[in-house]
């Protein structure tokens, strides 16, 4: 499955939560948990052990908090729609790389700066989570009191917010700096070192899959 | 779009995601998770602020997918923190904590009807206990649904307005005049 086009990966992870929502519950949903269940589970759907634990440890809550609020009769038809969202999203991020998806994005001429942003926030998040943990035990040694009443709680949160806050913002000049120099300017197209390969076949079952979730919706409503 | 607001989004996204870390460690019922939506808007107009607040749907969807559905909510924050800037309601606390408390009421009448038919309201611990509370109180479906988000919402939105004020007041002259518009945004057009 890994070596199929991210395009492809991405046109079965959108279907399969569509189909789930479209196809009349239970049996719909009970189809697609199913598939979704053999995408994560089975050996060379390009996933892994630690991916279907995720998808399970996600989905877990849900079923909870939908048997407390609708009951087991209210909560199976939802619980399946939602483990099968979960399960394909959960297989998609395992078997898709971020890289080989913005190389894919970019062989397809979509804009440099689309490519940028999805790439360059993936590696954001992690950076200023990671500070953000830094500056709550540095704050914490320097004697900052997180816990109390909800006023003492509110000035803890701004000591800790504010200058995580502006220390991101005081990076945006040097970022943009190092994107000129890199060449990257609006309307700029960039040629992909491993474009990931794509065949007349793939993309005929991608139309198949559209077609195919159009056609149960059409069959749904009329 | 320029190169600095191409870089400015992918630092907001980060504000959105990495402020659960503070949340976490002062252990309030908070999200925070829309902070860098309304600041890039306050800084940088409304399509900036819409690509951050879909960019961080995205990527929230990677850890889990169920945040997808609630991209409309982003849109609606960065849409209303672009009315909130240009009428310079981040100037003070005063204006910005009722601006804030306004925006908790629009944000949980918009992802009310996303999680009563997509999620049946079981959306994250919190909102599906609160949601349960309300069904106790006697509230309708849609109604218990619009209580969890609103108690969920409500406080949230006042401290990340509050928040963004603060953060817009401490900006230094010299990453200000970057960004002219914050100026508007804390009632200081001209200057």
């Amino acid at each position: 499955m890994r070596a199929l086009h991210p395009f492809t990966l991405i046109a079965i992870a959108v279907a399969l939560p569509a189909l789930a929502w479209i196809l009349p519950a239970p049996w719909g949903g009970v189809g697609t948990v199913v598939m979704a269940a053999a995408l994560l589970l089975l050996p060379g759907g390009g996933s892994t052990v630690q991916a279907a634990r995720a998808a399970l440890l996600t989905a877990a809550p849900f079923w909870f908090f939908l048997f407390l609020l609708h009951g087991p009769g209210g909560a199976v038809d939802t619980g399946l729609r939602l483990t099968t969202m979960i399960g394909s999203s959960v297989w998609l991020i395992a078997a898709l790389p971020p890289p080989r998806l913005v190389e894919a994005m970019v062989a397809r001429g979509w804009p440099v700066s689309v490519a940028f942003l999805l790439s360059s926030t993936l590696s954001a998040v992690p950076a200023l989570r990671l500070r953000a943990a830094r500056l709550v035990e540095a704050q914490r040694s320097r004697g900052l009191r997180t816990r109390g009443g909800p006023l003492i709680r509110l000035a803890a949160l701004r000591a800790l917010a504010l200058p995580l806050v502006l220390s991101a913002l005081h990076e945006v000049d040097e970022r943009a700096l190092a994107l000129e120099t890199r060449g990257l300017a609006p309307g700029i197209r960039r040629t992909p070192l491993a474009p990931p390969p794509d065949s007349p076949l793939q993309q005929l079952a991608r139309w198949g899959v559209v077609l195919g979730c159009v056609a149960a919706l059409v069959w749904r409503i009329v | 779009m320029s190169v600095r607001l191409l870089a400015l989004i992918p630092v907001a996204v980060a504000i959105n995601l990495a402020l659960s870390a503070a949340v976490d460690a002062v252990g309030l019922p908070l999200f925070l998770d829309t902070t860098g939506t309304i600041l890039v808007t306050a800084l940088a107009g409304p399509v900036v602020g819409i690509t951050t607040g879909a960019l961080t749907s995205a990527v929230n969807s990677l850890r889990n997918p169920t945040f997808w559905p609630f991209v409309l909510v982003q849109v609606i924050v960065a849409l209303y923190a672009w009315v909130a800037a240009r009428g310079g309601w981040f100037r003070s606390f005063k204006t910005a904590v009722p601006a804030g408390l306004a925006l908790g009421v629009i944000a949980s009448a918009a992802s009310t009807p996303i999680s009563y038919l997509i999620f049946k309201c079981a959306t994250t611990g919190g909102i599906a206990l609160t949601t349960k509370l309300g069904q106790l109180l006697g509230l309708s479906p849609l109604g218990a649904c619009f209580f969890g988000s609103f108690i969920s919402d409500f406080g949230d939105k006042a401290v990340t307005f509050a928040l963004v004020t603060s953060v817009l007041h401490a900006l230094p002259r010299r990453t200000a005049a970057r960004f002219p518009l914050a100026w508007r945004a804390v009632g200081r057009a001209g200057v």
